[in-house]
């Protein structure tokens, strides 16, 4: 995905009635309008009529406010919070497959203990790892596991919720 | 069952009707007495209750769907309620889309209902199976795959509140066969009000008023907002107050009376110098019920640059769009309009309104042509005296219809249909039956070009079938007018497939379909024949031959500002 260089990435929480098509109505909104999806999480509410669904999107500040107000007219959609960082808590979710050999396999759990992460499921080959947490830890879990083989990256986007 | 003369009312009996009736019944809620619409498969149910229905809602059948989308945009543009229109699953639905996207681009309230393919038959690649929901999500408001019967009079009742409240709409309503077969209960409901529109606070009011207080130079702009809203009359009082010279966009050609000394004209690509002049040399441009497009801005960075913005819009996702605005008045303009009419004392700016005016007297619109010469802007302006600027001018897409805006003054809203936004070829004949079952005593004119005639022309059988009252005025060129203007002036003279060859016979085709046919070859002929066409009481159709070189001017090219439009295009051997 092109990026401009004074483009910064925002988070979206929007909450939308669960009629069906409604993401699709938001997905052709963003493609149809140039606008750059990065991540989208979505799943019901405690209210079974609701989705919340995260996005983060990139841009500048007006183009954010376009997408916030161009969301708001589609029908389906209740409310759009722009959410601050700053005031959020952010997670992301991963499962990742890593190659397991018997020299490495001390090591694997090793970093895996440091990240606080579960080992789900172990082979004589393989090793399934989750870990949740923000982009930077997720990122930097996933760099120090490259030298290993990495066999499969599962990742969700961002999930955020205000403070 | 009962039937369509057993009197039900809106008094809250329950019935119990099928789901092509409950249609019906909620088509008569929203006052409804006119749909357009093609038969076919899926809708048959639907047919079938029409038939039913026939004593209280008449059906205009087109020629192809196409026609009957822009048939029920023409509808609702003339008279300014919803106006809707019926078409069968796939080809039926696909054929509506241009007709949907004009409506929608041009902000026009239309409720579509299609039929589809039975619910267990949907996903299947049934035939004539599409999925029209998916593929209208872009070009409407909102749509609907209704998939119970018991949802669907509800349904119908939000596609109407969608596509009439705020800034209006198209609708689709999808229903599959058996869900119109399916029977419910039915409980009639008179249609709720709309929600209230917002309305800016008082804190904005006394910026606005500061800034129209403190100007000295203030030029008013009206979009076709101001025709939707029915805000003419506030348009004027506020154009009074605030001594300012107007201007309109293409979509609110008659929203301001053209022949009041304020007007300087049109604004944008074909707009005039004097407009052009207005916006640069104005310190406030206060602009309502506009989304700035782009043919308006013609260069959004040179657009307005030395002046404060003051924008009136119902929706706000149009602020901060195309161009930014220093004041942002979010609501109905006429409601806007008619508070700072109130608020805002009476303002003078003699110098300024005589500087405008000399613009406005030093930049007429000009023409050309020799003496015999039967040229278009003298077709307008004396189509224009024959019916006193009243009539109702649709048009087609291209030169003839920046010459409809030109040269006919327009002194009314809702009197010049035209396809802004979309720039849809073939919109004008299907809007002329619409607005001419709106307006019975209005005079409709459709202007066309024959590039745009041979789009849609089968639509004369309709006009001829329903005895409809339209004139169909042809501005013959043998040529792409629009498109060779700018192939003359961007594409060193190559004129890549836009010559026609000019090979229609019209009377022989209008006579074809049992309309009648006139010609206008020579500037003598003009006002007779127009005035013939006009009072002959029947579908008629007249042939007008002009020059293929006759340009549209002003013309501000692509990139360049609004204060620096082409007047004059050199003749060539072109």
């Amino acid at each position: 995905m092109m990026r401009e260089a004074n483009e910064k990435e925002y988070l979206l929480s929007v909450l939308a009635r669960n009629n069906p098509g409604v993401l699709l109505r938001i997905a052709g909104l963003f493609a149809r309008r140039c606008y750059n999806i990065l991540s989208i999480v979505a799943a019901e509410t405690e209210n079974a009529e609701y989705s919340r669904i995260l996005i983060v999107v990139s841009g500048d500040d007006r183009i954010v406010r376009q997408v916030d107000k161009q969301l708001c007219k589609l029908e389906d959609i209740e409310e759009v919070n722009v959410l601050d960082r700053g005031k959020a808590v952010v997670r992301e979710h991963l499962l990742m497959k890593v190659e397991r050999t018997p020299q490495n396999s001390e090591k694997l759990v090793e970093i895996a203990s440091v990240f606080r992460a579960n080992i789900l499921n172990v082979t004589a080959g393989s090793m399934i790892l989750e870990l949740t947490g923000d982009a930077g830890t997720v990122n930097s879990f996933i760099e120090l596991y490259t030298p290993y083989r990495i066999l499969k990256i599962l990742r969700t986007g961002s999930m955020a919720m205000s403070i | 069952m009962p039937t369509a003369g057993s009197g039900k009312t809106l008094g809250g009996n329950v019935m119990q009707l099928t789901g092509a009736q409950i249609v019906m019944e909620c088509l008569l809620e929203q006052g409804v007495d006119t749909v357009f619409g093609y038969p076919g498969g899926a809708v048959l149910p639907i047919y079938d209750a029409l038939y039913e229905y026939s004593g209280r809602i008449r059906h205009i059948r087109t020629c192809h769907e196409q026609a009957a989308a822009h048939a029920a945009d023409g509808y609702a543009r003339a008279s300014g309620k919803t106006g809707v229109c019926i078409a069968t699953s796939g080809p039926g639905a696909t054929n509506l889309v241009t007709g949907i996207a004009t409506a929608f681009m041009d902000s026009v309230p239309v409720v579509a209902v299609t039929g589809n393919v039975t619910r267990d038959l949907l996903g299947l690649d049934s035939f004539q199976e599409v999925d029209i929901t998916g593929i209208t999500m872009p070009v409407t408001k909102h749509n609907y795959l209704v998939k119970r019967v018991e949802r669907l009079a509800d349904t119908m009742r939000s596609a109407f509140r969608i596509a009439g409240s705020g800034r209006k709409g198209p609708v689709l309503v999808d229903i599959p066969k058996d869900v119109t077969t399916q029977k419910c209960e039915f409980t009639p409901r008179r249609p709720e009000p709309f929600p209230p529109s917002p309305f800016p606070g008082d804190e904005r009011f006394a910026q606005a008023l500061d800034l129209l207080e403190n100007s000295k130079r203030p030029f008013f702009y009206c979009g076709g907002g101001v025709v939707s809203s029915g805000a003419s009359a506030e348009a004027a009082e506020f154009a009074a107050k605030l001594d300012a010279p107007v201007s309109c966009s293409l979509m609110c050609q008659g929203g301001y009376d053209q022949r009041d000394g304020r007007y300087l004209g049109m604004l944008g690509m074909h707009g005039t110098k004097a407009a052009g002049e207005a916006v640069g040399e104005c310190d406030l441009l206060v602009a309502a019920g506009t989304r700035f497009s782009d043919r308006v801005l013609c260069n959004a960075n040179l657009f307005a640059r030395r002046c404060k913005i003051i924008q009136i819009e119902i929706d706000t996702a149009e602020f901060d769009k195309n161009i930014g605005a220093d004041l942002k008045l979010r609501g109905d303009a006429k409601a806007v309009l008619a508070k700072l009419n109130r608020l805002l004392p009476q303002q003078s700016h003699p110098d300024w309104m005589r500087l405008a005016k000399g613009w406005k007297r030093d930049c007429p619109l000009r023409r050309r042509g020799g003496p015999d010469q039967v040229s278009p802007q003298d077709v307008f302006e004396t189509l224009c005296r024959l019916t006193g600027g009243d009539a109702v001018i649709t048009t087609e897409v291209g030169q003839h219809q920046m010459w409809a805006a030109q040269y006919y003054t327009f002194h009314s809203p809702r009197r010049f249909l035209t396809s802004g936004g979309l720039g849809t070829m073939g919109f004008g004949l299907g809007a002329a039956i619409g607005a001419k079952l709106a307006r019975p005593d209005a005079t409709v004119v459709n202007a066309a070009g024959d590039g745009s005639f041979h789009m849609n022309c089968a639509e004369l059988s309709t006009l001829a079938r329903y005895q409809i009252p339209v004139v169909e005025l042809i501005f013959d060129n043998r040529t792409l007018g629009m498109v060779r203007q700018w192939q003359k002036l961007f594409f060193g003279r190559r004129y890549s497939q836009t010559d026609l060859g000019g090979k229609t016979d019209y009377a022989m085709l209008a006579g074809a379909f049992g309309v009648k046919a006139l010609k206008i070859a020579e500037k003598r002929e003009i006002e007779p024949v127009l005035r013939e066409a006009l009072s002959c009481g029947g579908p008629v159709l007249v042939d007008c031959l002009i020059d293929k070189d006759e340009n549209v001017l002003p013309m501000v090219p692509a990139g360049k500002s609004v204060e620096e439009p082409i007047l004059e295009i050199e003749r060539g051997n072109g």
